[in-house]
Protein backbone atom coordinates (compact mmCIF):
# COMPACT_ATOMS: atom_id res chain seq x y z
CA UNK A 1 0.00 0.00 0.00
CA UNK A 2 1.14 3.14 -0.94
CA UNK A 3 2.07 5.45 2.04
CA UNK A 4 -0.54 8.39 2.41
CA UNK A 5 1.60 11.15 2.78
CA UNK A 6 4.17 10.28 -0.16
CA UNK A 7 0.71 9.83 -2.32
CA UNK A 8 -0.67 13.14 -1.61
CA UNK A 9 2.67 15.25 -2.30
CA UNK A 10 3.00 13.30 -5.81
CA UNK A 11 -0.53 14.09 -6.67
CA UNK A 12 -0.11 17.73 -5.03
CA UNK A 13 2.92 17.94 -7.29
CA UNK A 14 0.98 16.47 -10.12
CA UNK A 15 -1.91 19.24 -9.47
CA UNK A 16 0.81 22.25 -10.07
CA UNK A 17 2.38 20.39 -12.78
CA UNK A 18 -0.36 19.70 -14.94
CA UNK A 19 -3.27 22.16 -13.33
CA UNK A 20 -6.21 20.59 -12.10
CA UNK A 21 -8.36 17.63 -13.65
CA UNK A 22 -10.62 19.01 -16.01
CA UNK A 23 -14.01 19.79 -15.32
CA UNK A 24 -14.99 17.67 -18.78
CA UNK A 25 -13.17 14.17 -17.87
CA UNK A 26 -15.08 14.63 -13.71
CA UNK A 27 -18.00 14.76 -15.83
CA UNK A 28 -17.42 12.04 -18.54
CA UNK A 29 -16.42 9.91 -15.36
CA UNK A 30 -19.65 10.79 -13.33
CA UNK A 31 -21.80 10.07 -16.30
CA UNK A 32 -19.63 6.85 -16.62
CA UNK A 33 -20.39 5.93 -12.76
CA UNK A 34 -24.52 7.20 -13.87
CA UNK A 35 -24.56 4.85 -16.35
CA UNK A 36 -23.09 1.92 -15.39
CA UNK A 37 -25.21 2.22 -11.85
CA UNK A 38 -28.03 2.43 -13.88
CA UNK A 39 -27.23 -0.76 -16.13
CA UNK A 40 -26.36 -2.95 -12.75
CA UNK A 41 -29.69 -1.42 -10.94
CA UNK A 42 -31.97 -2.81 -13.81
CA UNK A 43 -30.48 -5.74 -14.14
CA UNK A 44 -31.65 -6.28 -10.28
CA UNK A 45 -34.99 -7.14 -11.29
CA UNK A 46 -33.82 -9.80 -14.02
CA UNK A 47 -31.93 -10.52 -16.60
CA UNK A 48 -32.33 -8.01 -20.30
CA UNK A 49 -31.15 -7.29 -23.32
CA UNK A 50 -28.77 -4.35 -24.71
CA UNK A 51 -31.62 -2.29 -25.62
CA UNK A 52 -33.85 -3.16 -22.68
CA UNK A 53 -30.82 -1.90 -20.52
CA UNK A 54 -30.43 1.21 -23.16
CA UNK A 55 -33.72 1.74 -22.41
CA UNK A 56 -33.58 1.83 -18.71
CA UNK A 57 -30.49 3.62 -18.03
CA UNK A 58 -31.63 6.50 -20.70
CA UNK A 59 -28.82 5.65 -22.99
CA UNK A 60 -27.79 5.06 -26.79
CA UNK A 61 -27.79 1.18 -27.94
CA UNK A 62 -24.63 1.80 -28.94
CA UNK A 63 -23.75 3.15 -25.34
CA UNK A 64 -25.43 0.32 -23.78
CA UNK A 65 -23.31 -2.44 -25.36
CA UNK A 66 -20.27 -0.70 -24.82
CA UNK A 67 -21.03 -0.64 -21.37
CA UNK A 68 -21.93 -4.04 -21.03
CA UNK A 69 -18.67 -5.30 -22.57
CA UNK A 70 -16.76 -3.54 -20.00
CA UNK A 71 -18.92 -4.44 -17.02
CA UNK A 72 -19.02 -8.09 -18.14
CA UNK A 73 -14.56 -8.05 -18.65
CA UNK A 74 -14.81 -6.53 -15.47
CA UNK A 75 -16.54 -9.12 -13.56
CA UNK A 76 -19.82 -7.44 -12.55
CA UNK A 77 -22.55 -9.05 -15.25
CA UNK A 78 -22.54 -12.57 -17.48
CA UNK A 79 -24.13 -13.78 -20.51
CA UNK A 80 -27.52 -15.83 -19.85
CA UNK A 81 -27.44 -18.53 -21.98
CA UNK A 82 -30.26 -19.11 -24.86
CA UNK A 83 -31.38 -18.02 -28.37
CA UNK A 84 -32.38 -15.03 -30.02
CA UNK A 85 -31.58 -11.94 -31.89
CA UNK A 86 -30.67 -10.03 -28.48
CA UNK A 87 -28.64 -11.93 -26.02
CA UNK A 88 -29.56 -11.34 -22.36
CA UNK A 89 -27.07 -10.29 -19.15
CA UNK A 90 -27.45 -10.71 -16.04
CA UNK A 91 -25.72 -9.69 -12.80
CA UNK A 92 -22.60 -11.91 -11.70
CA UNK A 93 -22.89 -13.58 -8.35
CA UNK A 94 -25.31 -10.82 -7.55
CA UNK A 95 -22.46 -8.51 -7.63
CA UNK A 96 -24.12 -5.29 -8.06
CA UNK A 97 -21.83 -3.04 -6.25
CA UNK B 1 17.79 12.82 -14.60
CA UNK B 2 19.11 9.74 -14.72
CA UNK B 3 22.25 8.75 -16.86
CA UNK B 4 21.05 7.77 -20.02
CA UNK B 5 20.44 3.69 -20.43
CA UNK B 6 23.20 2.43 -22.69
CA UNK B 7 22.47 -0.85 -24.36
CA UNK B 8 25.30 -2.52 -26.23
CA UNK B 9 24.19 -5.72 -28.92
CA UNK B 10 24.87 -7.11 -32.75
CA UNK B 11 21.45 -6.34 -33.95
CA UNK B 12 18.94 -4.16 -33.77
CA UNK B 13 15.33 -5.18 -34.50
CA UNK B 14 12.35 -2.51 -34.91
CA UNK B 15 8.79 -4.01 -34.26
CA UNK B 16 7.65 -6.70 -32.33
CA UNK B 17 5.18 -8.36 -34.70
CA UNK B 18 5.62 -12.12 -36.12
CA UNK B 19 8.52 -11.00 -38.43
CA UNK B 20 10.57 -9.12 -35.74
CA UNK B 21 10.08 -11.80 -33.54
CA UNK B 22 10.92 -14.41 -35.74
CA UNK B 23 14.41 -12.45 -36.89
CA UNK B 24 15.41 -11.97 -33.07
CA UNK B 25 14.69 -15.66 -32.23
CA UNK B 26 16.74 -16.64 -34.88
CA UNK B 27 20.13 -14.33 -34.91
CA UNK B 28 19.84 -14.86 -30.70
CA UNK B 29 19.94 -18.57 -31.42
CA UNK B 30 23.02 -18.55 -33.72
CA UNK B 31 24.56 -16.69 -30.47
CA UNK B 32 24.12 -13.19 -31.64
CA UNK B 33 22.98 -10.35 -28.94
CA UNK B 34 19.26 -8.68 -30.38
CA UNK B 35 17.47 -5.69 -28.85
CA UNK B 36 13.90 -5.53 -29.47
CA UNK B 37 11.91 -2.26 -29.88
CA UNK B 38 8.27 -1.85 -29.74
CA UNK B 39 6.15 1.14 -29.46
CA UNK B 40 3.14 -0.76 -28.21
CA UNK B 41 2.92 -1.78 -25.02
CA UNK B 42 3.08 -5.58 -25.44
CA UNK B 43 5.45 -7.49 -28.33
CA UNK B 44 3.36 -9.41 -30.60
CA UNK B 45 1.99 -6.68 -33.63
CA UNK B 46 -1.13 -7.21 -35.14
CA UNK B 47 -0.50 -11.14 -35.16
CA UNK B 48 -1.40 -11.42 -31.64
CA UNK B 49 -5.16 -9.24 -32.15
CA UNK B 50 -6.08 -12.07 -34.77
CA UNK B 51 -8.02 -14.86 -34.07
CA UNK B 52 -7.19 -17.74 -36.22
CA UNK B 53 -5.05 -17.94 -39.50
CA UNK B 54 -5.75 -18.87 -42.95
CA UNK B 55 -5.75 -21.40 -44.75
CA UNK B 56 -5.18 -23.72 -41.45
CA UNK B 57 -7.72 -22.14 -39.25
CA UNK B 58 -4.77 -22.57 -36.48
CA UNK B 59 -4.94 -19.95 -33.18
CA UNK B 60 -3.01 -16.63 -34.19
CA UNK B 61 -2.39 -16.78 -30.35
CA UNK B 62 -1.23 -19.73 -29.97
CA UNK B 63 0.99 -19.51 -32.95
CA UNK B 64 2.60 -16.52 -31.65
CA UNK B 65 2.44 -16.43 -27.68
CA UNK B 66 5.32 -19.24 -27.86
CA UNK B 67 7.66 -17.12 -29.70
CA UNK B 68 6.52 -13.85 -27.88
CA UNK B 69 7.51 -15.94 -24.42
CA UNK B 70 10.81 -17.16 -26.49
CA UNK B 71 11.57 -13.57 -27.15
CA UNK B 72 11.04 -11.90 -23.52
CA UNK B 73 12.97 -14.88 -21.66
CA UNK B 74 16.02 -14.84 -23.95
CA UNK B 75 19.10 -14.87 -22.61
CA UNK B 76 20.65 -12.84 -25.47
CA UNK B 77 17.44 -10.61 -26.47
CA UNK B 78 16.27 -7.64 -24.90
CA UNK B 79 13.01 -6.22 -24.92
CA UNK B 80 12.11 -2.79 -24.62
CA UNK B 81 8.43 -2.00 -25.23
CA UNK B 82 6.33 0.91 -24.79
CA UNK B 83 9.33 2.49 -26.68
CA UNK B 84 9.80 4.41 -30.04
CA UNK B 85 12.77 5.18 -32.32
CA UNK B 86 13.33 8.29 -32.53
CA UNK B 87 16.40 8.46 -34.94
CA UNK B 88 19.37 5.72 -35.90
CA UNK B 89 22.77 7.27 -36.74
CA UNK B 90 25.18 5.11 -38.55
CA UNK B 91 28.72 5.82 -37.43
CA UNK B 92 31.39 3.87 -39.15
CA UNK B 93 30.30 -0.10 -39.10
CA UNK B 94 28.13 0.98 -35.83
CA UNK B 95 24.57 2.26 -35.66
CA UNK B 96 23.49 4.13 -32.83
CA UNK B 97 19.75 4.18 -31.95
CA UNK B 98 18.32 7.18 -30.10
CA UNK B 99 15.13 5.50 -28.53
CA UNK B 100 12.76 7.30 -25.74
CA UNK B 101 10.71 4.45 -23.13
CA UNK B 102 7.75 6.01 -22.43
CA UNK B 103 6.53 6.18 -19.20
CA UNK B 104 3.89 3.85 -18.11
CA UNK B 105 3.69 5.72 -14.46
CA UNK B 106 4.69 2.22 -12.94
CA UNK B 107 7.94 0.49 -11.21
CA UNK B 108 8.23 -1.73 -13.97
CA UNK B 109 10.70 -3.64 -11.80
CA UNK B 110 8.73 -4.04 -8.82
CA UNK B 111 5.02 -4.15 -10.28
CA UNK B 112 3.63 -8.01 -9.40
CA UNK B 113 0.59 -7.81 -12.52
CA UNK B 114 -1.62 -8.12 -9.99
CA UNK B 115 -4.19 -5.78 -11.79
CA UNK B 116 -5.31 -4.53 -8.58
CA UNK B 117 -4.69 -1.07 -9.97
CA UNK B 118 -6.83 -1.81 -12.71
CA UNK B 119 -9.57 -3.14 -10.98
CA UNK B 120 -10.29 0.16 -8.65
CA UNK B 121 -9.61 2.28 -11.08
CA UNK B 122 -12.78 4.24 -11.61
CA UNK B 123 -12.39 5.67 -15.62
CA UNK B 124 -13.08 4.01 -18.51
CA UNK B 125 -11.47 3.94 -21.75
CA UNK B 126 -13.00 2.91 -25.18
CA UNK B 127 -10.41 0.02 -25.46
CA UNK B 128 -8.07 -0.04 -29.05
CA UNK B 129 -6.87 -3.44 -28.48
CA UNK B 130 -10.85 -4.33 -29.12
CA UNK B 131 -10.84 -1.55 -31.65
CA UNK B 132 -13.06 0.11 -29.88
CA UNK B 133 -15.32 -1.99 -28.99
CA UNK B 134 -15.15 -2.88 -25.60
CA UNK B 135 -13.28 -0.59 -22.68
CA UNK B 136 -10.10 -0.62 -20.63
CA UNK B 137 -9.09 1.33 -17.49
CA UNK B 138 -7.31 4.65 -16.85
CA UNK B 139 -4.73 2.44 -15.94
CA UNK B 140 -4.43 -1.23 -16.92
CA UNK B 141 -2.77 -4.49 -18.42
CA UNK B 142 -2.90 -4.02 -22.62
CA UNK B 143 -4.95 -7.85 -23.01
CA UNK B 144 -4.98 -10.89 -21.32
CA UNK B 145 -1.99 -11.90 -22.88
CA UNK B 146 0.09 -9.22 -23.09
CA UNK B 147 4.13 -9.77 -22.86
CA UNK B 148 4.66 -7.64 -20.18
CA UNK B 149 1.99 -8.00 -18.16
CA UNK B 150 2.61 -4.39 -16.96
CA UNK B 151 -0.06 -1.55 -16.75
CA UNK B 152 0.45 1.55 -18.87
CA UNK B 153 -1.29 4.50 -17.28
CA UNK B 154 -3.19 7.01 -19.78
CA UNK B 155 -2.46 10.61 -17.43
CA UNK B 156 -4.84 12.45 -19.55
CA UNK B 157 -7.21 10.66 -18.49
CA UNK B 158 -6.69 10.24 -14.53
CA UNK B 159 -8.69 12.35 -12.06
CA UNK B 160 -5.97 11.85 -9.55
CA UNK B 161 -8.20 10.00 -7.10
CA UNK B 162 -5.11 7.47 -6.23
CA UNK B 163 -6.98 4.58 -5.55
CA UNK B 164 -4.91 2.73 -7.84
CA UNK B 165 -1.65 3.81 -5.83
CA UNK B 166 -3.70 2.82 -2.14
CA UNK B 167 -4.01 -0.68 -3.74
CA UNK B 168 -1.15 -1.45 -5.34
CA UNK B 169 0.95 -3.83 -2.74
CA UNK B 170 4.37 -3.12 -4.05
CA UNK B 171 3.97 0.89 -3.87
CA UNK B 172 4.84 0.85 -7.77
CA UNK B 173 2.48 3.74 -8.94
CA UNK B 174 4.66 6.67 -10.05
CA UNK B 175 2.63 9.52 -11.03
CA UNK B 176 5.58 11.67 -11.63
CA UNK B 177 7.23 9.27 -14.30
CA UNK B 178 8.63 10.68 -17.51
CA UNK B 179 10.55 9.14 -21.02
CA UNK B 180 13.85 7.84 -20.27
CA UNK B 181 16.27 8.04 -22.86
CA UNK B 182 17.89 4.80 -23.97
CA UNK B 183 20.81 4.64 -26.23
CA UNK B 184 21.20 1.23 -27.84
CA UNK B 185 24.35 0.70 -30.42
CA UNK B 186 24.59 -2.16 -32.63
CA UNK B 187 26.15 -3.69 -35.78
CA UNK B 188 22.64 -4.59 -37.98
CA UNK B 189 19.47 -3.31 -38.22
CA UNK B 190 16.54 -5.58 -39.27
CA UNK B 191 13.48 -3.11 -40.15
CA UNK B 192 10.00 -4.60 -39.01
CA UNK B 193 7.84 -2.10 -39.02
CA UNK B 194 4.66 -3.42 -40.13
CA UNK B 195 1.46 -2.36 -41.32
CA UNK B 196 -1.35 -0.71 -40.90
CA UNK B 197 -4.89 -1.11 -41.70
CA UNK B 198 -6.09 1.73 -44.36
CA UNK B 199 -8.04 4.41 -42.47
CA UNK B 200 -11.67 3.88 -41.70
CA UNK B 201 -11.89 7.69 -42.97
CA UNK B 202 -10.32 6.50 -46.18
CA UNK B 203 -13.36 6.82 -48.56
CA UNK B 204 -16.33 8.82 -48.10
CA UNK B 205 -18.65 6.45 -50.01
CA UNK B 206 -18.30 3.74 -47.46
CA UNK B 207 -18.70 6.18 -44.54
CA UNK B 208 -15.87 7.74 -43.19
CA UNK B 209 -16.08 5.27 -40.01
CA UNK B 210 -19.45 6.57 -38.95
CA UNK B 211 -21.55 3.83 -39.60
CA UNK B 212 -21.32 1.92 -36.52
CA UNK B 213 -22.30 -1.92 -38.29
CA UNK B 214 -19.91 -1.09 -41.07
CA UNK B 215 -16.64 -2.22 -38.99
CA UNK B 216 -13.02 -2.74 -39.74
CA UNK B 217 -11.50 -6.33 -40.37
CA UNK B 218 -9.49 -5.97 -37.21
CA UNK B 219 -12.58 -5.39 -35.29
CA UNK B 220 -14.15 -8.46 -37.26
CA UNK B 221 -11.14 -10.73 -36.19
CA UNK B 222 -11.80 -8.99 -32.59
CA UNK B 223 -15.10 -10.34 -32.86
CA UNK B 224 -14.03 -13.82 -33.61
CA UNK B 225 -11.73 -14.24 -30.69
CA UNK B 226 -12.51 -16.26 -27.83
CA UNK B 227 -11.56 -13.62 -25.54
CA UNK B 228 -13.44 -11.00 -28.20
CA UNK B 229 -15.23 -7.89 -26.56
CA UNK B 230 -18.19 -9.30 -26.29
CA UNK B 231 -17.26 -13.10 -25.93
CA UNK B 232 -19.51 -13.81 -28.91
CA UNK B 233 -20.36 -12.47 -32.40
CA UNK B 234 -22.42 -8.99 -31.98
CA UNK B 235 -22.53 -6.13 -33.44
CA UNK B 236 -21.60 -3.05 -32.24
CA UNK B 237 -24.23 -0.66 -32.89
CA UNK B 238 -27.01 -2.48 -30.27
CA UNK B 239 -25.32 -5.93 -29.15
CA UNK B 240 -27.83 -7.72 -31.76
CA UNK B 241 -26.42 -11.09 -33.34
CA UNK B 242 -26.03 -10.66 -37.12
CA UNK B 243 -28.60 -12.32 -39.28
CA UNK B 244 -26.58 -11.43 -42.38
CA UNK B 245 -23.20 -10.56 -42.84
CA UNK B 246 -21.55 -8.50 -46.06
CA UNK B 247 -17.64 -8.43 -46.93
CA UNK B 248 -16.67 -5.59 -49.22
CA UNK B 249 -13.55 -5.97 -50.62
CA UNK B 250 -10.48 -3.87 -52.25
CA UNK B 251 -11.94 -1.62 -49.83
CA UNK B 252 -8.62 0.31 -49.19
CA UNK B 253 -6.81 -1.28 -52.01
CA UNK B 254 -6.78 -1.26 -55.80
CA UNK B 255 -8.31 2.05 -55.54
CA UNK B 256 -6.48 5.00 -57.22
CA UNK B 257 -9.03 7.48 -55.62
CA UNK B 258 -7.32 6.94 -52.46
CA UNK B 259 -3.56 6.71 -53.50
CA UNK B 260 -3.56 2.76 -52.95
CA UNK B 261 -3.34 1.06 -56.57
CA UNK B 262 -2.15 -1.53 -55.30
CA UNK B 263 -3.94 -5.19 -54.65
CA UNK B 264 -3.07 -5.91 -50.94
CA UNK B 265 -2.79 -9.51 -51.03
CA UNK B 266 -3.79 -10.89 -48.09
CA UNK B 267 -7.74 -9.14 -47.86
CA UNK B 268 -9.58 -11.99 -50.10
CA UNK B 269 -7.88 -14.77 -48.06
CA UNK B 270 -8.63 -13.03 -44.04
CA UNK B 271 -12.17 -12.19 -45.80
CA UNK B 272 -12.75 -15.91 -46.72
CA UNK B 273 -11.34 -17.10 -43.39
CA UNK B 274 -13.58 -14.53 -41.10
CA UNK B 275 -16.57 -15.67 -42.99
CA UNK B 276 -15.49 -19.31 -42.71
CA UNK B 277 -15.56 -18.71 -38.95
CA UNK B 278 -18.70 -16.67 -38.88
CA UNK B 279 -20.89 -19.47 -40.43
CA UNK B 280 -19.27 -21.29 -37.65
CA UNK B 281 -19.83 -19.11 -34.95
CA UNK B 282 -23.58 -17.94 -36.24
CA UNK B 283 -24.58 -21.03 -38.34
CA UNK B 284 -28.29 -19.43 -39.89
CA UNK B 285 -26.55 -16.22 -41.16
CA UNK B 286 -26.04 -15.26 -44.85
CA UNK B 287 -22.69 -14.11 -45.68
CA UNK B 288 -22.09 -12.87 -48.82
CA UNK B 289 -18.84 -11.50 -50.07
CA UNK B 290 -18.94 -8.48 -52.88
CA UNK B 291 -15.44 -9.02 -54.84
CA UNK B 292 -13.43 -7.49 -58.01
CA UNK B 293 -11.40 -11.12 -58.01
CA UNK B 294 -10.24 -13.45 -55.89
CA UNK B 295 -6.44 -13.72 -54.98
CA UNK B 296 -6.26 -17.31 -53.72
CA UNK B 297 -2.19 -17.28 -53.85
CA UNK B 298 -0.89 -19.31 -51.25
CA UNK B 299 -0.18 -23.48 -50.91
CA UNK B 300 -3.67 -24.65 -49.81
CA UNK B 301 -5.82 -21.39 -50.66
CA UNK B 302 -7.69 -21.94 -53.95
CA UNK B 303 -9.07 -25.25 -51.99
CA UNK B 304 -10.08 -22.58 -48.89
CA UNK B 305 -11.76 -20.83 -51.29
CA UNK B 306 -13.54 -23.82 -52.80
CA UNK B 307 -14.40 -24.85 -49.49
CA UNK B 308 -15.95 -21.71 -48.54
CA UNK B 309 -18.42 -21.40 -51.56
CA UNK B 310 -19.00 -25.19 -50.70
CA UNK B 311 -20.02 -23.81 -47.30
CA UNK B 312 -22.81 -21.46 -49.15
CA UNK B 313 -20.62 -18.89 -48.42
CA UNK B 314 -22.11 -16.09 -51.50
CA UNK B 315 -19.45 -14.91 -53.55
CA UNK B 316 -21.02 -11.75 -55.07
CA UNK B 317 -18.69 -10.82 -58.12
CA UNK B 318 -19.62 -6.95 -58.06
CA UNK B 319 -18.73 -3.32 -57.29
CA UNK B 320 -19.96 -1.30 -54.06
CA UNK B 321 -20.57 1.96 -54.95
CA UNK B 322 -21.53 3.54 -51.55
CA UNK B 323 -22.90 2.44 -48.26
CA UNK B 324 -25.47 4.20 -46.47
CA UNK B 325 -27.83 2.71 -43.27
CA UNK B 326 -31.42 2.82 -42.40
CA UNK B 327 -32.62 3.96 -39.22
CA UNK B 328 -31.81 0.56 -36.81
CA UNK B 329 -28.34 0.99 -38.72
CA UNK B 330 -28.63 -1.53 -41.23
CA UNK B 331 -25.79 -0.94 -43.78
CA UNK B 332 -27.33 -0.44 -47.38
CA UNK B 333 -24.64 -1.48 -49.97
CA UNK B 334 -25.19 -0.12 -53.37
CA UNK B 335 -24.05 -2.58 -55.47
CA UNK B 336 -23.15 -3.29 -59.39
CA UNK B 337 -22.73 -6.84 -60.00
CA UNK B 338 -19.57 -7.40 -62.83
CA UNK B 339 -21.62 -10.49 -64.37
CA UNK B 340 -24.90 -10.23 -65.78
CA UNK B 341 -26.70 -6.95 -67.62
CA UNK B 342 -28.43 -6.21 -64.44
CA UNK B 343 -28.05 -2.21 -63.23
CA UNK B 344 -27.08 -0.89 -59.88
CA UNK B 345 -29.20 -2.44 -56.67
CA UNK B 346 -29.31 -1.71 -53.04
CA UNK B 347 -28.76 -4.94 -50.65
CA UNK B 348 -29.45 -4.29 -47.27
CA UNK B 349 -27.01 -6.56 -44.30
CA UNK B 350 -27.09 -6.02 -40.63
CA UNK B 351 -23.20 -5.79 -40.52
CA UNK B 352 -20.59 -4.87 -43.13
CA UNK B 353 -16.90 -5.24 -43.15
CA UNK B 354 -14.56 -3.79 -45.28
CA UNK B 355 -11.88 -5.70 -46.56
CA UNK B 356 -9.17 -3.06 -46.14
CA UNK B 357 -5.94 -2.64 -47.47
CA UNK B 358 -2.30 -3.12 -46.19
CA UNK B 359 -0.27 0.21 -45.81
CA UNK B 360 3.24 0.72 -44.23
CA UNK B 361 3.11 0.98 -40.26
CA UNK B 362 5.93 3.63 -40.30
CA UNK B 363 8.21 5.33 -43.14
CA UNK B 364 11.44 3.62 -42.61
CA UNK B 365 13.41 6.14 -44.73
CA UNK B 366 12.74 8.54 -41.83
CA UNK B 367 15.50 6.61 -39.94
CA UNK B 368 18.19 7.73 -42.62
CA UNK B 369 19.74 4.75 -42.88
CA UNK B 370 19.67 4.71 -46.85
CA UNK B 371 16.84 2.60 -47.10
CA UNK B 372 14.57 3.91 -49.94
CA UNK B 373 11.38 3.32 -50.60
CA UNK B 374 8.80 2.15 -53.23
CA UNK B 375 6.21 4.45 -54.90
CA UNK B 376 3.86 3.09 -52.11
CA UNK B 377 6.09 4.11 -48.86
CA UNK B 378 7.15 0.44 -48.43
CA UNK B 379 11.15 -0.43 -48.60
CA UNK B 380 12.22 -1.48 -51.11
CA UNK B 381 15.25 -4.27 -51.65
CA UNK B 382 17.98 -3.63 -53.29
CA UNK B 383 17.18 -7.00 -55.78
CA UNK B 384 14.33 -9.04 -55.10
CA UNK B 385 15.88 -11.90 -57.19
CA UNK B 386 18.92 -11.81 -54.90
CA UNK B 387 17.76 -11.39 -51.79
CA UNK B 388 14.73 -11.03 -50.06
CA UNK B 389 15.69 -8.66 -46.80
CA UNK B 390 18.93 -6.53 -48.25
CA UNK B 391 18.04 -2.98 -48.33
CA UNK B 392 20.26 -0.54 -50.03
CA UNK B 393 21.45 0.90 -46.13
CA UNK B 394 24.63 -1.29 -45.45
CA UNK B 395 23.66 -3.49 -42.92
CA UNK B 396 20.38 -2.73 -42.67
CA UNK B 397 17.64 -5.22 -43.57
CA UNK B 398 13.87 -5.60 -43.91
CA UNK B 399 11.80 -8.37 -42.32
CA UNK B 400 8.01 -8.70 -43.26
CA UNK B 401 5.18 -6.45 -44.05
CA UNK B 402 7.44 -3.36 -44.00
CA UNK B 403 8.17 -4.36 -47.64
CA UNK B 404 5.04 -4.86 -48.91
CA UNK B 405 1.57 -7.21 -48.29
CA UNK B 406 2.14 -10.51 -47.24
CA UNK B 407 0.87 -12.97 -45.66
CA UNK B 408 2.01 -14.51 -41.94
CA UNK B 409 3.57 -17.62 -43.39
CA UNK B 410 5.56 -15.07 -45.89
CA UNK B 411 6.58 -13.23 -43.04
CA UNK B 412 8.10 -15.37 -41.38
CA UNK B 413 10.17 -16.80 -43.78
CA UNK B 414 11.56 -13.39 -44.78
CA UNK B 415 11.86 -13.34 -41.30
CA UNK B 416 14.62 -16.00 -41.34
CA UNK B 417 15.96 -14.72 -44.38
CA UNK B 418 16.70 -11.09 -43.04
CA UNK B 419 18.38 -12.69 -39.87
CA UNK B 420 20.34 -14.81 -42.22
CA UNK B 421 21.44 -11.87 -44.31
CA UNK B 422 22.04 -9.90 -40.91
CA UNK B 423 24.67 -12.70 -39.49
CA UNK B 424 26.25 -12.98 -42.89
CA UNK B 425 27.09 -9.28 -42.78
CA UNK B 426 27.89 -9.26 -38.97
CA UNK B 427 30.23 -12.27 -39.58
CA UNK B 428 31.90 -10.11 -42.47
CA UNK B 429 32.67 -6.81 -40.36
Amino acid sequence: MADAKKLAEQLKKLNELRGPVPQALRDQVAAQNKAQKAILEALGSGPKTAPELAAAAGLTHEKAIWYVAALRKYGKLADVPGKGDYPKYELKGGDAK
Amino acid sequence: MNAIEKIEVDTLVVGSGIAGLQSALDLADQGYSVAIVEKAPSIGGKMISLSKVFPTLDCASCITTPRMASVSHHPRITTLTYSTVDAIKREGKTFTAAVTRKPRYIDEKECISCKRCEEVCPVLLPDEYEVGMGAKKTISIPFTNAIPQLPVMHPEHCIRCGACARACPKDCIEFLQEPAPVEIKAKAVILATGYETTPMTAKKQYGLGKLPNVISPMAAERLLAPHGPYGRVLRPSDGMVPGSIAYVQCAGSRDKSIGIPYCSRVCCMYAIKQAILLSGSLPIADITIYYMDIRAFGKGYEQFYNNARAMGINFVKAKVARITEDEKHNPILRIERQEGTSGPEEVKHELVILSQGLVPGHDASSFGLGTQNNDFGFVKLSDEMVSSAVTAGAGVFAAGVVKGPRDIPDSVVDAGSAAMEAANYMRKL
